[in-house]
This record gives C-alpha cells, structure tokens and sequence, in this order.
C-alpha cells in the first residue's frame, strides 16, 4: 500500500491558489471600479477644498437646463421602453412560436446593433433622415430627425435585439407539453398566448424593460450624434465636464443618473430572480400549429421592425462610400484610403484596447467566477453583488469615475492617458454580463468532478484545469467576445480617458461627425462594425469547432 | 488497513449533520454506512475522504492522525453517485489521470490503464470517452480510476442508484469480488437497504447524524435494537406491549425493563406464521403474490400485520386463519 505522508508545505500550498483565484480579481474591482465609483460619489458631496457639502445638489435646481434633462432622459426613456417591448416580443414570437419561414433573416438584423453601436446608428439615421439625409435628397420631402423622435428610434432599435433576446430565453424555457394540455383542453390560439405564453412571459418582460429603460437612460452614443437640441442628462454631463471642466457638477449629475439606473438594475434583478423558477427540462421542442393571421401578423410586425435597423446600417455602409456626403455621391474607396484624417491609428489602437480588455477580463472573470464557487457564503454574496454590481452604473459615470481617480491624484502617473486605463474602465463597465456568462457556464461543471480531481491527488490548478475549464470553456469564449466587440464600440464610458494621444475608432467617429466629416465619420464606423462582424464569425466559428471537439454535453 | 473514526462531529448553520459518531473499519472489511437521505452518511464518507473537515473527532488510519491531512494526499479511492469522469478525457486518460498526476512514466501510465480497465471488465473500452460508455460501463471506469491511485481505502458514495436494477445488480457482485481479491478496506454509503444487506460485511446504521445501530447484516435484520433499523432494514410488524401480553404473552419473559411505552416487538413478517383454520381469529384481507413469496396483509385482533410465505403456501383473501409467531426481537421505540 501506498504511503501517506504530509508536509506543511504540501498542505499551504493550494491554499494560496485558492485564495489568489478569489483574491486577484477582487482587488481589480475594489481598484478599478468600486474606488473610481466612491470618488465619483465623494465628489458630488464635497466641495472644492473637500468639505462635505449638498451646494452641488443645490446648484443643480438653479440651472433651469438641468431639471429639464432630467425629464427628457426620463420621457426618452419611457418611451423607448414603451415601444421596444412590444416589437422585442412580437420579434421573439415570429422566431419561437411562429411558422414563418427565413427567421434566419431575423436573426441576422437583429446582430447588426450588438456591432454597431448606438452611435453608429445614430451617423446612420442622421445620413438617412437627418435634414439633408438620404430621404430628403431622393423624395424632398422634408426631414428632420434631431430631436425626441431621432432619439426614440435609436434608442429603440438599439434595445430590440436585447429584448428579443431575454423574451426568446424566456420562450424556449416554456414546455411544449403545457400547449398540449390547453389544445386538448380546447383553448384557441389566442387563449393559449393569454394563459400559456404571457404568464410565464411576465418576469422576462420586466426584466427586458427594466435593461432597456437603464439603457436608453444611460446611452451616449445616440444622444449626441442625433439628439441636437434636445439635450438628455448624458449631454448635460458631457458639456459640464469636457465643455466647462467643472468636474464637481459632472460627478453631481452622474450620481442623478446612477440613482434610477441603480433602481432599474435592482428592479430587473427581482424579477428575473423570480423567472428562473420554470422548468428546468423542457422537453421536446414545441411545433407551433397551423395559423395563417398570428404569421402574417408577426410576419408585418419584424419587417416594419427591422427594415429600419437594416436600412440605417446600410446607410452608413452607402455613405462611407461616397466622396463628399451629401453633396457628391460620386462612389469612391477614398475615405477607406487616403481620406482617412487619422490614417488606420485609431482602429488599431480600439483593437489593441479591445483584446487587452478581452484578454484581462476573461482570465479574471473566470478567476473570479473559479474562486467563489468553493467560498463560503459571506464571502460569496458580497463578492457576488459587487460583481454584478457595474451593470447599473452608467458607463458615462464609471468614466468620470475614472477621470477623477486616475488622471488626478497619486495614481495618475501609472495610469493617466494609458490604453491599459481605456481597457479596464470599459471592462468593468461591461464586468457584470460577461462575469455572469462565465459563471452561468461554470454551473455545468460538476461539483463531484472537481471533488474527483482533489481526491485522485490534484491541486487548484488540476481542479480549474481539468474540472471546470471543460465546461466553462464555451462562456468564457463568449465572455471573451462579448467584452472584445463591446470595447471595440462603446462610447460613453471612455468619452472622458482618450488624449490626443490615444485616439480610439469610436472617439475618431463621433469627433469626425461633429464637425461634419459624415462619410469619414461612417468610413471608421464601417471598419468597426466589419472588425466586430469578423470577431462575432471567429467566435461562432471556435464555439463550433468546441462543439465537435469536446464530448462535453 | 485499519480505520478509526473517533466522535466525529460536524454541524452546518447550527443544524447537527454527525453527532459524535464513532466506528471502526478492520483490514479489509467492507462497510456499509447505511441511512435515509438526510441521515449524515453522506458528510460522514466525506469527512473520511478529506473533502470536508470535521467540527471535532479523530480519523486514524493505520495507525495514523488523518484527521488533518488533505484530501489530495490522503490517497483514498473515491467513486461519486454521478458525473465525476472528465467528458473530454477517454476511459483510459480519465484512469490514467492520477498516475499522470503523479508524473509516472507514460509507457507506465498506459500499461497500469489497460490493467485496470481489463480488471474492472471494460479491456478494449479505453479509446471510448464516457458519453460514448453506458451508466454501468461509466461506473466501472470510476471505479478503475480510484484504484489508479492505489488507495489506502475504497470509498464509494451511492456508486449504484443512478443505474437500471439489472446492472445494479451485477455490479454489486463485481465490486464485492474485486473488493475481496484486492483486500482494501471499504465504505460505501447507500441508502438502499437491500443493497446494504447483500454486500457489507459490517452496516453502520445512521439516522438524524447519530449511529442507531452497527452489525453484521444478520445482526441488524434478526436483532434490530431500535423501532429505526426494525423499520428501514427489512419489513417489520411492530407490536406494542399490551398488544403482545394479550395476543402473544410467550415473548414477555425476553422483554427489558422499563415503561410500557419503551419497548415494542419486532416480528419479520415471514416469522409470523398462520394456518388455515376456520376457528382461527385472523383473516388474510389482502394477497399479494410475488413468485417466490406470497406477501399477505392480516387483520389480527385489532390489528393489520404484514405476512410473508413462500408462494406455494399463498392463502386466498378472506380466508381465516390461526396466528402464531416464531421470533421476535424487543425493540426500542
């Protein structure tokens, strides 16, 4: 028989893995989102000597400017929820409970916003509607898209892909056997959507509304390329901070914007919380029956939908091809060559964010994700919340955040202007869906596998490695993606970190918009919307070969 | 090998998962812990295998504290109720993952795999990965990979109940020969008590974290010293006092001291013996039969007992009948 024999050494040594897997990334959080966050929430109740003081609060009401951009985020808000959860389900039911054929198509359209973002199809509808846009040029009709409604039908076709989305979970949980029992029991087509469908579709909704109502609150993207003069809080934010350098107003503004946001995340949570309680075997798929008025109803509904979102699209693509928009449409390749004004910079330097962003915050969300499974429960709650936590802090504010603890004070000389700030203050802004992906996947791994890895004489390492990493493996590649393509396109959270140094694709786009470069504007849109296509191929593509090569169920 | 489990204790949240439970494994002695779900026996084997760490008490194995080793090097064969193989490792890496733990030589490695593979009856299986093996087959390769450690002790959680009754069965055979031939001392948990009582040499009988009763499997069955272990190993007719000093007063002079309420009578149902007689004050209310038995339901004075003979003596319903028994154990209640 084997001998036995332990070392104190032998015996600390996993210990320490373990601890470091916890340990590593909870200290990035504390650094790189909770302290910009606190020092964001310092601010707005100190003055300028750092006394505690409400003057920022009070000096809000005094500017009448403000008050109104709070109500008109509000209304932006409410409105695009208002009209992106109806179209968000009637999408989600032509893919799921529909005989429609071509769904792919859907499906298809519905990808466009998660590569172009907000502000892409903002330039898109500005050069499609805007006052000389592409409708008012080929019709003479007169068009005017700055304003309210420019803002609700960005807002909303940003949105519907993630409503759908949410619905579509929620759809494909409902078992086919629960329609069995009401067709056998005699209910009709629309009894069943009544009884069947909304019911167990009620958490789902809420949950959709409460991410589009925190989104459209929050976005900058669309608000400052086709919001005009109709300015929102984000506006407002923006203007105090790069406009006036009144950094105290900005981080009291923030704080009004984090304040419902927060409440909305909090809200989604219950209700998806309450969601999850379906059933965990759906069993066969369900075939939707024969009923020609639900399919050309659903049919209608995604093209009236979705011919818009392609169209915008399409539009930048035009326009990034034509000489001078709107003046010469003369087709040209010059904006993609030498009429670039910042040569290929930005792109790279987006991309080089992008991965770096990608890469770090895959391995620590899966660190993370990794370590807490084995944490007791005070440990695991907390950490749990904090990590969740950046899905309701408005990138706008994280980046203020960041401008105020990084570019200030005693860390500035490490960080200030850095790509490495760009990567970290977007992968925390993006930390809370990318870390739930990894650890929704991390629940496939089973506990006696890792259980069977400690007893058969492996280590943490061996456990990660052998255990979790098989079935994790697919979330972590998402995660990967979705932090990746996120980077390469948002806005809002690093409006504030870009120097003239550090020129970014986005930046480079709405900067380029402002002073009127439209077709340049859409050229380095249009390279980012075909890096992100490229990357969401590569990722459908590694999930695939996954698949094939792995016998993980 | 010998092991010694001394006032082992363990709470979770102020609940009592053991209490202070001790036992002891001999040299190559297969151990049954045996129990309702719920009952510890779980935590128990966990607790022996280093994956939890116990409130208070002692694990001695061979001789020495284990108490504080890690599992990793405690060298204990474990095989898990379900999903414990690695999905994208084959049948022979998965066996051969704690030799290449190990850093054995993979020449080593290969040879030893197939060995084990053969041993547990699955020579040939090795290129297959487990989603390609059935539950049994899959059970064998865990099986394989614990002994690749070459353990001090086999530990085995419910390694049967997720497969169809057949393979249980032989499967219980197979564990028992193989078991035997390598001489390495055995737990398995169950909480099957039929299973219990086919291959331990020795059930440990646990309910609510505490040790109700430990024997050999005739012991517990013919002697069952609680109401608990009357009631979950085997059927039991349980009779109390006055009922057996007015229908049976033959078994009085066994009963211990103490309170009326105390002790009961534990009558198996096949002691319980009854003849046809029209004069007799029992009637069969219910037959059931079985093949090789016949299971009957008697109403007896009062009182219904469960009856079992042999399938030939089957007796119609309504017939009436004349009751005796001839053993029966006192029972704590």
């Amino acid at each position: 028989m084997a001998s036995i024999a332990a070392t104190p050494t032998a015996r600390s040594r996993p210990r320490i893995a373990g601890l470091l897997l916890l340990a590593v990334p909870v200290l990035a959080l504390i650094l790189f989102f909770l302290h910009p966050l606190a020092t964001v929430l310092w601010r707005s109740v100190t003055d300028t000597n750092g006394a505690p003081t409400l003057a920022n609060f009070a000096r809000l009401l005094d500017d009448p400017g403000l008050p109104r951009a709070a109500c008109r985020s509000l209304a932006i808000g409410i409105a695009t929820t208002l009209c992106t959860v109806p179209l968000g389900l009637c999408l989600a039911m032509a893919l799921h409970r529909s005989r429609l054929r071509g769904t792919f198509l859907i499906r298809g359209a519905l990808l466009l916003p998660m590569l172009a973002p907000s502000l892409v199809l903002g330039l898109g509808l500005v050069c499609l509607l805007g006052r000389n846009g592409l409708v008012h040029r080929l019709t003479g009709l007169p068009t005017d898209i700055y304003g309210f409604w420019g803002l609700l039908l960005a807002n909303t076709l940003y949105g519907l892909p993630q409503v759908t989305l949410i619905v579509s979970a929620a759809l494909a949980r409902t078992p086919a056997r629960h329609y069995d029992a009401a067709t056998s029991m005699g209910a009709s087509d629309a009894r069943q959507f009544v009884d069947v469908t909304l019911p167990r579709l009620r958490f789902a909704l809420l949950a959709a509304a409460f991410l589009v109502f925190t989104e459209t609150l929050t976005d900058f993207g669309s608000a400052v390329v086709v919001g005009g003069s109709y300015r929102v809080l984000a506006m407002e934010i923006y203007s105090e901070v790069v406009g006036q350098l009144d950094f105290a107003m900005g981080a009291t503004l923030g704080v009004v914007l984090l304040a419902p946001a927060l409440l909305s995340v909090w809200l989604g949570r219950l209700a998806k919380r309450r969601q999850d309680s379906g059933d965990a075997m759906p069993g066969r798929p369900l075939t939707p029956a024969r009923n020609a008025a639900r399919d050309i109803f659903l049919g209608t509904v995604s093209v009236i939908a979705l011919v818009p979102l392609v169209a915008v699209v399409a539009t930048v693509a035009y326009v990034s091809v034509v000489k001078l928009w709107p003046y010469d449409r003369t087709l040209t390749l010059a904006n993609y060559t030498t009429g670039m004004p910042d040569g290929y910079g930005p792109v790279a330097t987006s991309l080089g964010v992008a991965l770096l962003a990608a890469v770090a915050g895959t391995i620590l969300v899966f660190a993370l994700a990794a370590g807490l499974r084995r944490a007791p429960p005070y440990v695991a709650r907390p950490v749990q919340f904090l990590a969740s936590l950046p899905a309701a802090v408005p990138g706008m504010v994280l980046g203020l955040g960041y401008v105020l603890a990084f570019n200030h004070g005693a860390l500035s000389t490490v960080f200030y202007g850095s790509a490495t700030l760009v990567a970290a203050c977007s992968l925390y802004h993006y930390h809370a869906q990318s870390f739930l992906t990894v650890q929704t996947g991390m629940r496939q791994a089973p506990e006696a596998l890792e259980d069977a890895v400690v007893t058969l004489g492996g280590d943490t390492r061996h456990r990660v490695r052998d255990a979790i990493l098989p079935f994790a493996a697919p979330a972590a590649i998402s995660a990967f993606f979705y932090l990746f393509m996120r980077t390469l396109v948002t806005l809002s959270g690093v409006i504030f970190l870009v120097t003239p140094d550090l020129g970014l694709a986005s930046v480079t786009v709405m900067r380029l918009d402002e002073n009127g470069f439209l077709a340049q504007a859409a050229a380095y849109a249009m390279c980012v919307v075909i890096a992100g296509a490229l990357a969401l191929g590569a990722m459908r593509f590694l999930l695939h070969v996954f698949k094939d090569r792995r016998h993980v169920a | 090998m010998h092991l010694r489990i001394d006032d082992i204790a363990k709470s979770w949240g102020g609940h009592t998962v053991l209490d202070n439970v001790s036992f002891n494994a001999g040299e190559n002695e297969f151990v049954c812990l045996l129990g309702p779900s719920g009952c510890g026996k779980t935590t128990l084997l966990r607790i022996v295998a280093g994956l939890t760490a116990p409130d208070a008490g002692r694990i001695v194995l061979g001789g020495r504290d284990i108490t504080a080793m890690p599992a990793r090097e405690r060298r204990m064969g474990l095989v898990f109720q379900a999903y414990s193989l690695f999905p994208d490792m084959t049948a022979a890496a998965n066996v051969g993952y704690p030799m290449r733990l190990r850093r054995e030589p993979a020449a080593k490695i290969a040879a030893r795999s197939s060995e084990l593979l053969e041993r547990v009856g699955l020579g040939g299986f090795g290129a297959r990965f487990p989603d390609e093996l059935s539950g049994g087959q899959q059970k064998r390769v865990a099986l394989a990979r614990a002994l690749a450690t070459e353990p001090a002790m086999l530990l085995l959680d419910e390694p049967l109940s997720a497969l169809d009754p057949a393979i249980r069965g032989q499967l219980r055979t197979e564990i028992r020969s193989l078991q035997r031939a390598l001489g390495i001392p055995t737990i398995m948990v169950t909480h099957d008590q039929e299973e219990a009582l086919a291959m331990a040499d020795t059930i440990v009988c646990l309910n609510h974290g505490r040790i109700e009763q430990s024997g050999s499997p005739r012991d517990l069955y013919e002697r069952p010293r609680t109401r608990f272990v009357a009631e979950f190993v085997g059927r039991a007719n349980l009779l109390s006092t006055s009922f057996v000093r007015d229908a049976l007063p033959g078994f009085l002079e066994r009963r211990p001291p103490g309170p009326e309420a105390t002790y009961e009578l534990c009558l198996r149902p096949e002691d319980v013996v009854i003849a046809a007689d029209p004069r007799g004050d029992g009637v069969i209310e219910d037959t059931t039969f079985l093949g090789n038995l016949a299971r009957m339901t008697l109403a007896w004075r009062g009182r219904r007992m469960v009856v079992e003979v042999s399938g030939r003596d089957a007796l119609p319903r309504g017939e009436s009948v004349s009751v005796d028994a001839l053993r029966g154990a006192w029972v704590s209640a």
